[in-house]
């Protein structure tokens, strides 16, 4: 006897999701990701001055935004023909760097941790609706504790990105030829110090309280596996001086890495409420219009491929393709890898640090070209991310985002093979199938963001039964 | 302390939140203050005010749900998932509650462009939400652009059809527009509810503890406007005007209370204000930065 389990909200993710299972004899035998949010960004940017792409991308997400500011920027230079000084280059990636820590910290802490973890339940906030709580009353009480210092923690990263990025979320300084004002030393050494007390953070509480968490729920590195095959765009790479002080554009697949061809990737809309002149096309090709009165279309997120295959973005791809961490590919190893990156962009936040030179002004008044296009792809906190644009008479004329999110939480593809996530959820055994727990604690080991994910919508007016027994 | 804040000084300025908070603080410790529940609804948007609420600080997040209110409901923080959230949710109508929100509301097709949760299986859009919890909370306080005034989510062509929380609710609105809405703004806003009841107004609904002054009245690089000198380029210290600071017609106190547990503000990034806690944002503030051109003042 098969029943369907529906849970919407997926709570404790930035964004609107639902998990629409099927379940026969307590496994999951077919599984549908569906993201709950249209606004059509692609459709908002035409015709706007394609400086303005910097600050508007943003609004997309505002968990991310600076993700969005950095792959704007990296569009627009390549469309401009401008390419950045080492310092600049250097400034851009530190603020990028204090964007990650922000997210993972909050990610760890504020969405994973209560999965696991009681918190004080005289808040209504933290009132459970589950009773898989394994970790004995000492543990369980001082990860809870770290729950809320972490608040002070993650709140440092985003003053860090303040103080040369002049306000978070959605900051200003990020901007076309690195950031847009001066270091000076007075603000490199305020960053230092709350660095150094976020990397003590990390390294003293966020990594053992990860290690704990997966201790008791060693469970959780047996399922939620997915594809196994994973990309990267790259990040904190290529400097001329510094060389790659993170992971280079690099794929894996069926145990072999190779490097990214970026003209390899593909979206497909058969299985998204979407419809454009081709049902496969290249980022370049074409904005699809919305359609809601596909037959099999079911979600909102399109499919993007690569080589025509799904692929896993993420910090657990780029500590793969890095060669740093290597256990394996689940739910669990999800979130050591998370933790684990959130140490190693310290490090490399101070390589940056102590290589600028302070008070440089890297800003020149710029000129948009009549006619061109450009792509910017690079990873951000929750994999890779690209931004691609075409400018026509001083105007922008042409506008495509695929996020992170989009690959892992991506739609069938035109050959019926499920999305990431989807894969990950598929196979899975419900304990309780009153309280299916596995199927969040999987979904949030993606840290999906479906604000990003903007191509969404659902099915008109249907009506489902939170658990429902099929006929 | 004052209630007349039409021409506050700036250092009454930088304490008015804490100074609130403090006075909150005391009424709940001497019993004569019951804490009352707050709901945040996040609506059609980019959740940024939730996680700029979460860069507050003194107050922060933990004095909010420990010390000034019981915080039910927020889709991004709650442990509760599917079902269970939403009766959560719902459970709160009929009891005293504010309602704070993010996010404007999407109406294409019925507004089903923004599903926020399945309540008995029925999807539950951002319009049937706000529409439920709006009419009946004690105080609705519609915080960022999108909620204020349908913001980016709204941005020409509106695909999703974006529209404020006012424009759906028949009643009284508080309007905190900012993107994202700094935390200060919601709760000093939220304070003045808790202590003395609703804040004073201005004529379009934005307390006037936080909106009465235009940046451009306050602005550091206000010399230099006065003396003609403009910046040629980004990362310049003269005054922006020229690059498209809409610093002269934006309402709000960045310039004297900044962001980031007060560290910068766009103007001291070297860049101009992009008028994002102004009516009209975006469409109206574009473009944001433009290369050796003189424009108008105009508001």
């Amino acid at each position: 006897m098969t029943k369907r389990i529906v849970i919407n909200p997926v709570t404790r993710i930035s964004g609107f999701m639902e998990i629409d299972a099927t379940i026969d004899n307590n496994m999951v035998v077919d599984v549908k990701t569906e993201g709950l949010l249209f606004r059509g960004f692609e459709k908002m940017l035409m015709g706007r001055n394609p400086f303005d792409a910097v600050y508007f991308t943003q609004r997309i997400c505002g968990i991310c935004s600076t993700a969005h500011s950095v792959a704007s920027t990296l569009a627009l230079e390549a469309a401009m023909g401008i390419v950045p000084t080492e310092q600049g280059r250097y400034l851009r990636d530190i603020l990028h760097g204090c964007e990650f820590l922000q997210n993972h910290i909050r990610h760890f802490y504020q969405y994973t941790i209560p999965d696991f973890v009681m918190l004080p339940d005289k808040y209504p906030l933290y009132a459970t609706d589950h009773n898989d709580f394994r970790l004995p009353k000492d543990k369980n009480d001082k990860i809870s504790t770290h729950y809320f210092e972490s608040l002070d923690i993650s709140r440092g990263a985003h003053e860090m990105l303040a103080v040369l990025g002049g306000k978070a979320p959605h900051n200003h300084g990020v901007f076309v030829g690195g950031i847009s004002t001066q270091a000076t030393t007075d603000k490199i050494i305020k960053i230092k110090s709350i660095l150094h007390t976020i990397q003590q953070f990390i390294i003293e509480k966020m990594i053992p309280d990860a290690y704990t968490i997966a201790q008791y729920y060693s469970d959780y590195y047996k399922i939620g596996g997915g594809h196994g095959n994973l990309l990267s765009f790259g990040c904190f790479n290529g400097y001329n001086e510094l060389g790659t002080l993170y992971v280079n554009p690099l794929v894996y697949s069926q145990g072999k890495v190779n490097v990214f061809n970026p003209d390899e990737i593909t979206e497909e809309i058969d299985y998204s409420w979407y419809q454009g002149k081709k049902d496969e096309y290249k980022p370049m090709d074409i904005v699809t219009e919305e359609d809601m009165d596909k037959s099999q279309a079911y979600s909102w997120v399109k499919a993007p491929r690569y080589c025509g295959v799904p692929y896993e973005v993420g910090p657990i791809a780029r500590q793969w393709l890095s060669g740093g961490y290597k256990n394996g590919i689940s739910t669990m190893d999800r979130t050591i890898a998370r933790v684990l990156e959130a140490k190693k962009i310290t490090e490399i936040m101070n390589v940056l640090l102590e290589n600028l030179i302070p008070g440089l002004s890297i800003q020149k008044e710029y000129v948009i070209p009549d006619s061109s296009q450009g792509a910017g792809l690079i990873d951000t906190t929750r994999g890779a991310l690209g931004h691609w644009l075409k400018i026509n008479d001083q105007k922008l004329s042409f506008y495509q985002i695929i996020t992170p999110s989009a690959w892992n939480l991506s739609s069938r593809g035109n050959d019926n093979l499920k999305g990431t996530a989807e894969q990950a959820l598929l196979g899975t055994t419900i304990e309780n199938l009153d309280n299916p727990v596995e199927l969040g604690r999987i979904i949030r080991s993606f840290d999906p963001c479906v604000s990003c994910a903007t191509h969404v919508y659902s099915k008109s007016g249907e009506c489902i039964n939170s658990i429902q027994v099929q006929p | 302390m004052s209630m007349k804040h039409n021409c506050p000084e700036y250092s009454a300025r930088l304490h008015t939140a804490s100074d609130l908070f403090s006075k909150v603080k005391n009424e709940i410790r001497n019993g004569t203050l019951a804490k009352k529940n707050l709901v945040w609804l996040e609506l059609t948007g980019c959740s940024g005010n939730i996680i700029s609420l979460l860069d507050g600080a003194n107050p922060d997040f933990k004095y909010l749900i420990s010390q000034m209110t019981e915080f039910v409901y927020d889709n991004s923080l709650m442990v509760a998932e599917g079902e269970a959230a939403m009766d959560k949710l719902m459970s709160i109508i009929g009891n005293d509650y504010i309602l704070a929100v993010e996010g404007a509301v999407a109406t294409k097709n019925n507004g089903l462009y923004n599903i926020i949760g399945r309540w008995k299986g029925e999807p539950v859009t951002a319009l049937k939400a706000i529409k439920m919890l709006g009419e009946k909370a004690s105080h609705v306080v519609a915080l960022g652009a999108c909620a204020t005034h349908g913001g980016v989510s709204a941005a020409k062509p509106n695909p999703a059809e974006c529209v404020s929380v006012q424009s759906v609710l028949n009643r009284k609105v508080i309007k905190l527009p900012g993107c994202p809405c700094h935390p200060d703004w919601f709760l000093g806003t939220l304070a003045h509810i808790l202590l003395y009841g609703e804040p004073e107004l201005d004529s379009r609904d934005r307390p006037l503890l936080f909106y009465s002054t235009l940046i451009h009245d306050r602005c550091p690089r206000r010399s230099f406007f006065d003396k003609g000198i403009f910046a040629k380029k980004l990362g310049e210290s003269t005054c922006m005007f020229k690059l498209g600071c809409r610093g002269p017609v934006t309402r709000i106190d960045c310039s004297t209370r900044k962001w980031n547990q007060y560290v910068n503000w766009p103007i001291e990034d070297d860049t101009p204000c992009i008028g994002c806690a102004q009516f009209g944002f975006p469409d109206q503030m574009e473009p944001f930065i433009t290369y050796n051109t003189t424009r108008g003042v105009k508001e």
